[in-house]
């Protein structure tokens, strides 16, 4: 096991990996920017060092400092969470030449599955479904006429280098296809310093069902079960349930085999999540492979009793999987809802100080969180606050325990997303778990 | 004491908007005093932790309160004053120095970095240790600007 792990991020997942490796006897060191000095990961770690000022680009993202940092502190591993460097195949290359072990894949498979093209062609090699799309980024405006004719309309237009909802266009008839293309590719190039775009058939109102696999990189690959992340605004997730209402154990278990095909055929080691959408017969088409931890991992922690963090220090420390697939036991119900500190109605961040923080706690209630009570909320990171995570046997006590914690949760200083949270809460068609991408969208908009 | 007590000290101190402070536990004995105006920065250390190693007081230093402009970090890395071991040190305490000296170097990644000051006057004082890690933002040098 690691002596020491750097861990290249900040807020609550930063918490997170501090948590899991005090549990494993494991030193911790955080990197901060200058408006994180007081923040609770800087407190936690038994050693920080302060890497640039506020803006993410001068600080988290600074490559060259975070691997310094890693140097001074005599690090032998860098944790780099969800977002910033997380899913950069040069920074994993850079730690490993530099000797530091990188707590995720190794480079290839990030810059494989980065790749939102090579990933589809890689998923269809192995004989998963994919929606019908275009095998290459698309080459000129003949090109994707003519792939726009084969797809089929609607139609998708993606960033082959993105994620996270940008550099997408929907196109709804033909005579949209060329203004979108030039949208599109201008925000991927914006976005991800790369203007390819490649083309997919829309699913107008699916579900989102992702799988949780487990690799360690000496042949043996496991899958944890799926996580519904359907409630979405502006393709971010706000509200994630494990298992999710839609699935019957066979489809189940033959996306979980399709998740770990397509893991093993990327290379992949240690923590991963495919994502899948299902159109409303039921049938699944890969989308994407998210090669990091994701923010809503703990759904899958409260249903298999599992700690998918110290599983990710175990695996890049050289360990194999002590489970097979045989052994994962899925119990129970779990729901976790994003806390931002958004305003509810407009979905502005609301930066500002935290004069109230009453969180939630009893039977069934976890809350993953970086703040305190009079902490600042700082303007130039993610607006989430908390994680608010539940489990009951039953999908309605789980519903019950979510909203008796949103009840008890008080935060003043800031406005949160706790009302819609709670608006999802009593909605009949999401009691009834008829939900999919647009609902929260449909919600929204019915005031 | 170890090292987290006295970061947990400095923000007390911080907190409490106190000048100095002083804790006894047996024979042991750590006073931190911060001059006025300024804000305690915990300073990174490299190498094992040991109890008791102790920190260099508050580094940070505000113009208006002592007049001195200080010359900061502006990367992670170690500390070294002199081009080479046992070569002179590019500045000491007392020299002239103008906008573009380099007063040192910082070693990030196996590259030797030369920091040039951004302000010309005299060296008024060594502030960082040679040979020790640096954060970002962290005060090398205190000059008194021309």
């Amino acid at each position: 096991m690691f002596s020491k792990v750097l861990i290249a991020n900040r807020g609550e997942i930063a918490v997170r990996v501090i948590r899991a490796c005090r549990e494993l006897g494991v030193g911790t060191v955080a990197v901060y920017s200058q408006a994180d000095r007081d923040a609770l990961h800087v407190a936690l770690a038994d050693d920080a060092v302060c890497i640039g000022p506020p803006p993410a680009a001068q600080s988290y993202l600074k490559l060259d400092r975070i691997i310094s940092a890693a140097e001074v502190t005599e690090a032998d591993a860098i944790h780099p969470g969800y977002g910033f460097l997380a899913e950069n195949p040069h920074f994993a290359e850079v730690c490993e030449q530099s000797g530091i072990a990188f707590i995720g894949p190794p480079a290839a498979s990030i810059r494989l599955m980065g790749d939102k093209a090579a990933a589809r062609r890689t998923a269809e090699a192995e004989g998963v479904p994919v929606l019908p799309g275009s095998r290459h980024p698309v080459q000129d405006l003949e090109d994707a006429r003519r792939l726009a004719r084969e797809i089929g309309l609607p139609l998708i237009i993606k960033a082959s280098a993105g994620g996270g909802g940008k550099g997408m266009r929907v196109v709804d008839s033909p005579e949209d296809l060329e203004p979108s293309l030039a949208t599109a590719a201008a925000e991927a190039a914006a976005a991800f310093g790369d203007a390819s775009v490649y083309l997919e058939r829309y699913l107008a109102d699916p579900r989102h069902v992702e799988i949780q696999v487990l690799m360690d990189g000496k042949g043996n690959g496991i899958h944890l079960g799926e996580r519904d992340c359907s409630i979405q605004r502006r393709h971010q997730k706000l509200l994630e349930e494990a298992p999710s209402p839609a699935l019957a154990e066979a489809k189940r278990q033959a996306m979980g085999q399709a998740a770990v095909r397509i893991a093993k055929a990327a290379g992949y080691r240690n923590a991963g999540t495919v994502e899948f959408l299902l159109d409303p017969r039921g049938d699944f088409y890969f989308m994407e492979m998210n090669t990091r931890i994701q923010v809503e991992h703990p759904v899958t922690e409260m249903v298999t009793g599992l700690d998918l963090v110290k599983a990710q220090l175990r695996i890049a420390a050289g360990e194999p999987l002590r489970m097979t697939q045989a052994d994962v036991r899925v119990s129970g119900h779990s729901i976790e809802c994003r806390i931002n500190a958004e305003d509810p109605e407009r979905f502005l961040p609301t930066p500002g100080q935290l004069t109230t923080l009453r969180l939630p706690g009893g039977p069934g209630v976890r809350v993953d969180t970086h703040a305190y009570s009079g902490y600042h909320v700082p303007p130039f990171y993610d607006s989430l606050l908390a994680k608010v995570i539940v489990h009951a046997p039953k999908r309605e006590e789980a519903v019950a325990v979510m909203r008796r914690a949103l009840d008890e949760m008080q935060v003043e200083g800031v406005k949160t997303t706790i009302p819609i949270h709670q608006r999802i809460l009593q909605h009949p068609d999401f009691l009834a778990g008829r939900i999919s991408t647009q609902f929260l969208m449909r919600l929204l908009k019915s005031r | 004491m170890d090292l987290k007590e006295i970061k947990a000290l400095l923000r007390l101190m911080e907190g409490a908007d106190l000048e100095e402070l002083e804790v006894a536990e047996g024979d042991r004995r750590i006073r931190v005093r911060r001059r006025s105006g300024v804000s305690s920065m915990p300073t990174v250390s490299g190498g094992p932790r040991h109890g008791g190693t102790p920190l260099p007081a508050a580094t940070g230093v505000a113009p208006e309160a002592t007049g001195l402009a200080p010359i900061e970090s502006p990367m992670v890395g170690t500390f070294y004053r002199a081009p080479a071991p046992g070569a002179d040190p590019y500045v000491k305490e007392g020299d002239l120095i103008q906008k573009g000296t380099v007063v040192c170097i910082v070693e990030a990644m196996k590259l030797m970095n030369e920091i040039e000051s951004e302000v010309s006057g005299r060296l008024v004082k060594v502030v960082a240790e040679n040979g020790k890690p640096v954060e970002f933002g962290q005060a090398l040098f205190l000059v008194e600007p021309a």
